[in-house]
């Protein structure tokens, strides 16, 4: 005889750790479909980090690459005080609302100036990558650009435990990203943002219609100043720096290039990898505001790019049986 | 130490094997984000799929279950699920696999028209191209997964699924085929005037509304493409299994994933397995709502204590594997 067993007892209901499902509860509260079982829900909610570790290259980039990088409109590059040092980091998340998970992402420090003539200062990210689907997916809801990869971040070893480091990122069989080396701590000038409260964050959302018959394109803002609810005064980014590890150019060998799927190697010319700056720190990520749209529509004609049942050099690659 | 290299060539580009950079692009030719390197591109259209090989459980489950787990104004049918699994082979988002719950269902669009079609309400997969392009413009409710399923043996007589996610086994099945008729099938299968339902919200990046709608996709081939169903079927690859031949089947809900919890089989009928051909033509919105949210409302939406992690917030750190 065949056994054919189903467990529907809901176990983690005897705590409140974890909410009932969207569908059970007042329709206000469905944040992203399913309403049976949404990718992530209301207990990310605020989203918080404890203890996570950002390492992040500075590099040197040129102003036309970060122009080119920023779409315009809305968005101006910095063109002020270290304004050609663009921010190349990892992220190893220990605690978070979402789950642990690794990040890789690029921020360039822009500007936009809105109808009323206020001025809108941020770092912009082009480019994300991370591990898991929920922080992939709650992130875009923000306008995060996020894709997922596989990442690995290493900070170890040595006599403080956190001597060497391996930072590594590849996607479909291709290596994106790799960089190792040993933390000298000698000094590394920052991005012009880091830790300044009147420096937020820039995001491009992009919303398609079911039809495709339009796109709807958000700048979506991060103010790094918490809001008055949350009760802390000063940078949502709040840094632990007895852990701060930092490394000149001379102690970082790295490789990086251009893939099928992924064109932030042939996109970002580096003129120099200036440093790594390493450090611990905890986070909150508000609800973001919208300050500039446009929508793009698409005739009835449109057709994409692809030849129906023609497979190119971006549809073929390992299978998958996903993480 | 110091070693440095960054190789920005593109050459698949002047091969025409891959499209223009994004950011040489017209705007109406991105379809999500990030806007330098979209996690799906305009070479994904048109959405076609061939030689992939779907595998699908047909089960009964408690039809208040299923009922209360599917958001007006979707009315379900009958009992009858399909629980299936796909190899997909090659497609103009690469390889993966995927796995879903379809439930025959309709819905008054509140113009005189009742639609017919199977409602996705659980769907999981291996990949982040096809689980973004499914999620954003058409509202399909796509998670990642691990997914394996198979056909192997003496003439491919065996076969196996097994789903796990953040550590817990979703699902598992195996048996052999002995390609006996099933007792039942669900209502949809080819049916042209049976097309298919999904539930999408979008979420503002501010968070004070959701859009929901319902998005139908035909089933009929769009034109251009022939007649009959968008499913085109190779009859000579049919298998089927049935409730005794399945030699064991295990279903659990876990604080992750619901669908165990939610919708347990009462039986399990059979197995049907056939190799197809598809197109995914754009989706049509039948229904739609708009859900505000006020300053009052965000209490309930802020389920969790920040700085605070518990049973959902922790598990293996994920490694994405399509590295």
């Amino acid at each position: 005889m065949p056994s054919h067993l189903n467990v529907p007892t809901k176990y983690w209901e005897l705590t409140k750790e974890v909410p009932p499902p969207p569908i059970e509860r007042d329709i206000k509260s469905w944040i992203i479909a399913n309403p049976s079982d949404p990718l992530w829900d209301i207990d990310v909610l605020p989203l918080t980090y404890t203890d996570s570790r950002w390492s992040a290259f500075v590099v040197r980039v040129d102003a036309a690459t970060r122009q080119r990088l920023c779409p315009n409109p809305p968005l101006t590059v910095w063109d002020g005080e270290n304004a050609d040092l663009v921010e190349y980091w990892y992220v190893d998340h220990k605690n978070t609302m979402l789950g642990p998970y690794l990040e890789f992402g690029v921020t360039i420090s822009a500007s936009y100036k809105d109808p009323k003539g206020n001025v809108w200062k941020a770092g912009y990210y082009p480019y994300m990558y991370l591990t898991g689907d929920a922080p992939v997916d709650a992130g875009r809801v923000l306008g995060f650009p996020k894709k997922m990869s596989y990442i690995r971040c290493s900070v170890h070893g040595g006599e403080k435990g956190t001597d060497f480091f391996g930072f590594a990122m590849s996607r479909n069989g291709y290596l994106l990203h790799s960089a190792t080396g040993k933390f000298d701590d000698k000094q590394v000038t920052p991005p012009f943002f880091y830790g300044k409260v009147d420096w937020g964050k820039f995001n491009m959302k992009v919303i398609t219609r079911p039809d495709v018959s339009s796109s709807e394109w958000q700048l979506t803002y991060l103010p790094s100043e918490l809001p008055p609810a949350f009760n802390i005064k000063g940078h949502r980014f709040q840094i632990k720096p007895e852990h701060t590890r930092t490394a000149s150019s001379d102690a970082i060998n790295w490789f990086a290039q251009a893939t099928p799927f992924d064109n932030m190697g042939a996109e970002i010319k580096i003129q120099e990898v200036t440093g790594l700056i390493s450090f611990v720190f905890d986070l909150i990520i508000p609800p973001a505001k919208v300050l500039w749209t446009e929508t793009y529509e698409r005739p009835a004609s449109y057709r994409g790019y692809a030849t129906p049942y023609k497979y190119g050099l971006r549809q073929q690659f390992p299978i998958s049986q996903g993480s | 130490m110091g070693l440095q290299a960054n190789e920005y060539s593109y050459p698949w580009l002047a091969e025409g094997e891959v499209p223009p950079l994004p950011l040489d692009r017209d705007r109406i030719h991105i379809i999500s984000q990030g806007v330098a390197d979209p996690v799906f591109d305009y070479d994904i259209i048109p959405l076609t799929y061939t030689e992939s090989r779907w595998m699908a459980y047909v089960i009964r489950a408690d039809l208040k279950d299923m009922k209360a787990v599917t958001p007006e104004p979707i009315q379900i049918q009958d009992d009858v699920i399909e629980f299936w699994y796909v190899i997909h082979r090659n497609t103009m988002l690469g390889p993966y696999m995927e796995m879903g719950v379809t439930f025959s269902a309709n819905v008054d669009s509140g113009d005189g028209q009742i639609y017919k079609a199977g409602y996705y309400p659980y769907m999981y997969l291996s990949n982040d191209s096809p689980i973004f392009a499914g999620k954003e413009p058409f509202g399909f409710p796509k998670k990642a997964a691990y997914i394996a399923a198979f056909e192997h043996g003496t003439n491919n007589n065996y076969f196996n699924m097994l789903m796990e996610r953040r550590g817990y086994i979703l699902h598992t099945a195996n048996g052999r085929y002995s390609d006996k008729p099933l007792s039942v099938r669900p209502t949809f299968y080819g049916k042209t005037d049976w097309g298919r339902m999904n539930y999408r919200i979008t979420t503002r990046p501010d968070v004070t509304n959701s859009i929901h709608e319902v998005t139908y996709l035909p089933s009929e081939l769009p034109p251009g493409f022939g007649t009959g169903h968008r499913f085109q079927l190779n009859p000579a690859s049919i298998r089927t299994a049935t409730g005794a031949d399945i030699r064991s089947w295990y279903m659990s809900g876990t604080p992750f994933d619901f669908m165990g919890g939610q919708i347990p089989a009462t039986e399990v009928v059979g197995l049907i397995s056939f190799t197809f051909n598809l197109i995914i033509p754009p989706a049509k919105t039948i229904w739609t709502k708009t859900v505000e949210r006020t300053e009052a409302d965000f209490g309930s939406i802020l389920y969790s204590t920040p700085f605070k992690y518990t049973m959902r917030h922790r598990f293996l750190l994920p490694q994405y594997s399509q590295g």
